[in-house]
């Protein structure tokens, strides 16, 4: 508000659109309540005291480097707060309380604030974060703990849908479970219906297109349906759909402004290399989860996307601005020379 | 003659460097090279006294098949084999103790890369290492992890680690078994 | 080429990592402990001493066409003596740090010395620089070291101290100091993932003071013209 206060406007009538980032943010955080009251319900409060210490860390850290580098201070612009959100999303609910603000450390500071802050970070913070994690703590990201309405065997070797879509077999869980979100994983990514309601009120919002999360879901429910594991293909797509953080990064991680493609071409393309990524880690990897993987291994080819599929400048001759249509001009002033 | 002189002239510095080099190089290799074998074979002979204590080893020189590596008969009866087993993230190469009822006496993994905090505990010396390699000390026959219906508890998130340690002292006891 | 000069350079203005960024490889590699640190700084430092001195001693012998030819040598030679000597004195180090002390000869901080120093400079000077790149490659070592094993496993000292009764155990056997429990060490910082990390945070830090120091300079060159 206040740069743009200094700047100094010249003639012809301007529009000034009242959607800054903060608004686009606050919506964001209004999609992923949903998903934070059904973890509430399904796991306790522990959920809630994940993302409260994961929204408070990482909005310190933002804070200290900027406050320590002298430059403005950004935390109003609630990216922060939703970075800190997303991360407590992708840890299991049995998380200590200290992984959180390990993450939102390296989120914030090594991914988002060392390459310049928001807008300037190649990788999802939130994602990078929760890399950093895995690879460091990988017994805490695999503890898991079923759901409060779960009817469980053996509580001591509990294991998620995903980790048995991993050995090759259908999981137990019912369809129906898997909507409520009635099963064992990460804070915010069992329930599925609280996440779709997330999705479409953000596609209401306008806050994000259909395209990126359309084209990566539907490439994971296509391959899994061409080469399922068993006999039930519609069951085999179903689960692998459902099950996992998938949804959770289609519709929050895998659309984030700064870290995805500007054109829609582009988009589709980043959300079907996302898909095939993720049911690769799925199939042959030795993790049981690829989406957070996935997404950012798209987010390094987010450049190269974007440059290749840049529309075609108006009154440029030749596909686009590639470098084919210079060498052709090239020869015809060679022949004319 | 001054041509002849600029090609040889390279060839001969450079021959009497590393003439020079030989020379010293063969020097400390005739000075260190008996205290090296006499540290490898302690090496191996340690490795050997943790999973099946013996006065002394026979190497009954058999030929390295791609998993059983090497066979040691113990003084005392029984054999120490050495297996390489395929593991999540490279090979892991384990000692295996076989006393003459082709029971296991101990295990101790010389080699692997697993990755850190989940595969790498087989190997190491912490309380959970030293746990889990205790649990194939008198094993027997076909062993396997308890997912499979086996004895063995598998590391947590390093089931395909405990899986290939299992596979190991399998392939070590019924290698022995065939010894007679 | 007074020495004094010619340490600043080593350690600080033109460290063989942080500045001319050479020896990347085994840098990232071995450092994960301060017993791994030490003893690979101090292998490199020894060979590239020996290395300097004796190329400098027979630099004007050296003919033009062959001079990379015979730097391989005289370093191969000098690897395989210190290799042959730690495996057979200090079998723990030797152990630890496995195929990166053969691969010492193809380090870039021995030929780049040779081409760039010892092949032109006196016998001395070429001995201090040996020492002085040398030193600054230790200390960026043992920096890394510091750094990812503190994060990483949570200790200090790792393989040379014992934490348990702060004995020195030259034998690579030492837990080290346990600074906090392991439940709490960030293990990525052990993996190759940690040292891309740390090795950028340092050269960025490193850069960050020179320029500082050099504008604070030309500040008080500026004042002391008016």
């Amino acid at each position: 508000m206040e740069e743009s206060r200094k700047l100094i406007v010249s003639s012809s009538p301007h529009i000034r659109t009242p959607r800054d980032t903060k608004a686009i943010m606050l919506d964001v955080l209004i999609a992923l309540a949903p998903a934070l009251i059904a973890s509430v319900i399904l796991f306790g409060v522990w959920p809630l005291v994940l993302t409260a210490v994961s929204v408070v860390s990482c909005v310190v850290f933002e804070f200290l480097y900027r406050k320590l580098l002298k430059k403005p201070n950004t935390v109003g612009d609630l990216s922060a707060v939703v970075t800190g959100v997303l991360l407590a999303y992708t840890l299991p609910t049995t998380a200590p309380w200290w992984l959180p603000v390990i993450g939102a450390f390296f989120a914030i500071v090594i991914v988002k604030q060392l390459f310049g802050g928001l807008g300037k970070n190649f990788l999802n913070p939130a994602l990078a974060g929760r890399a950093f994690l895995v690879a460091s703590y990988a017994v805490l990201m695999t503890s898991w703990k079923a759901a409060n309405f779960e009817s469980v065997a053996d509580a001591a070797t509990y294991a998620t849908p995903l980790a048995s879509l991993h050995q090759g077999t259908l999981s137990s869980t019912g369809i129906g479970a898997m909507l409520l979100g009635n099963t064992g994983g990460c804070v915010g990514e069992v329930c599925s219906i609280a996440l779709l309601l997330g999705g479409a009120y953000l596609v209401v919002r306008k806050v994000i297109s259909l395209r990126i999360p359309l084209s990566f879901i539907l490439t994971v429910a296509v391959v899994t349906f061409i080469f399922p594991r068993g006999n039930n293909n519609f069951l085999w797509m179903l689960q692998n759909v459902l099950s996992g953080g998938l949804l959770l990064g289609a519709i929050f991680m895998a659309t984030d402004y700064c870290t995805s493609p500007v054109t829609p071409k582009g988009q589709v393309i980043f959300g079907i290399g996302c898909g095939l990524i993720t049911v690769l880690i799925r199939y042959f990897g030795s993790y049981p989860e690829g989406v957070s993987y996935a997404i950012l291994v798209m987010n390094l080819t987010v450049w190269m996307i974007d440059k290749r599929t840049a529309p075609r400048r108006f009154g440029v001759p030749g596909k686009s601005l590639k470098r084919k249509g210079a060498g052709k001009d090239k020869k015809k002033e060679d022949a004319k020379g | 003659m001054s041509k002849l002189r600029d090609f040889l002239k390279p060839g001969v510095t450079l021959l009497a460097v590393a003439v020079v080099a030989a020379l010293v190089l063969g020097l400390v290799n005739m000075l260190t090279a008996g205290r090296i074998e006499a540290i490898a074979l302690e090496t191996t002979t340690e490795a050997m006294q943790a999973v099946l204590p013996a006065e002394s080893y026979t190497d009954l020189e058999v030929e390295d098949d791609g998993e059983i590596n090497s066979v040691y008969a113990a003084a005392g009866g029984g054999w120490v084999v050495e297996v390489t087993e395929s593991g999540s993230q490279g090979t892991i190469t384990m000692m295996v103790g076989v006393d003459e009822s082709l029971a296991c006496t101990g295990i101790s993994i010389t080699d692997s890369s697993e990755t850190a905090g989940l595969g790498a505990v087989a190997s190491q010396a912490s309380e959970k290492g030293e746990a889990f390699r205790a649990q194939f000390v008198g094993v027997s026959g076909t062993v396997s992890v308890s997912k499979e219906g086996g004895e063995i508890d598998a590391l947590s998130g390093a089931t395909i680690t405990s899986r290939a340690v299992c596979k190991g002292v399998t392939a070590a006891l019924e290698y022995c078994a065939n010894l007679g | 080429m007074n020495a004094k000069q010619q340490l600043k350079e080593g350690v600080i203005t033109n460290n063989p990592v942080l500045v001319q960024q050479i020896g990347l490889c085994a840098t990232m590699a071995i450092s994960t402990s301060l017993f791994n640190g030490i003893g690979m700084g101090l292998s490199v430092l020894i060979i590239l001493t020996c290395c300097n001195v004796v190329i400098s001693l027979i630099r004007k012998i050296i003919p033009e066409q062959v001079r990379l030819a015979i730097f391989v040598v005289v370093i191969a030679g000098f690897v395989t003596i210190v290799d042959l000597l730690l495996q057979a004195f200090v079998p723990a180090l030797s152990e630890s740090l496995g195929v990166f002390i053969p691969l010492i000869v193809v380090n870039c901080i021995i030929i780049g010395r040779a081409e760039a120093f010892s092949s032109k400079q006196s016998v001395g000077a070429s001995f201090r620089d040996g020492v002085f790149q040398g030193l600054g490659y230790t200390l960026v070592l043992v920096c890394m070291c510091l750094i990812r094993e503190l994060l990483g496993s949570g200790t200090i000292g790792g393989g040379l101290f014992n934490g348990a009764d702060s004995f020195l155990t030259l034998d690579g056997t030492g837990a080290g100091f346990r600074i906090f429990p392991e439940t709490y060490a960030a293990g990525a910082m052990i993996l190759p993932v940690g040292g891309f990390l740390t090795l950028g945070i340092l050269m960025a830090l490193l850069q960050y003071i020179l320029r500082k120091s050099g504008e604070k300079k030309a500040r008080k060159e500026k004042e002391g013209e008016k």
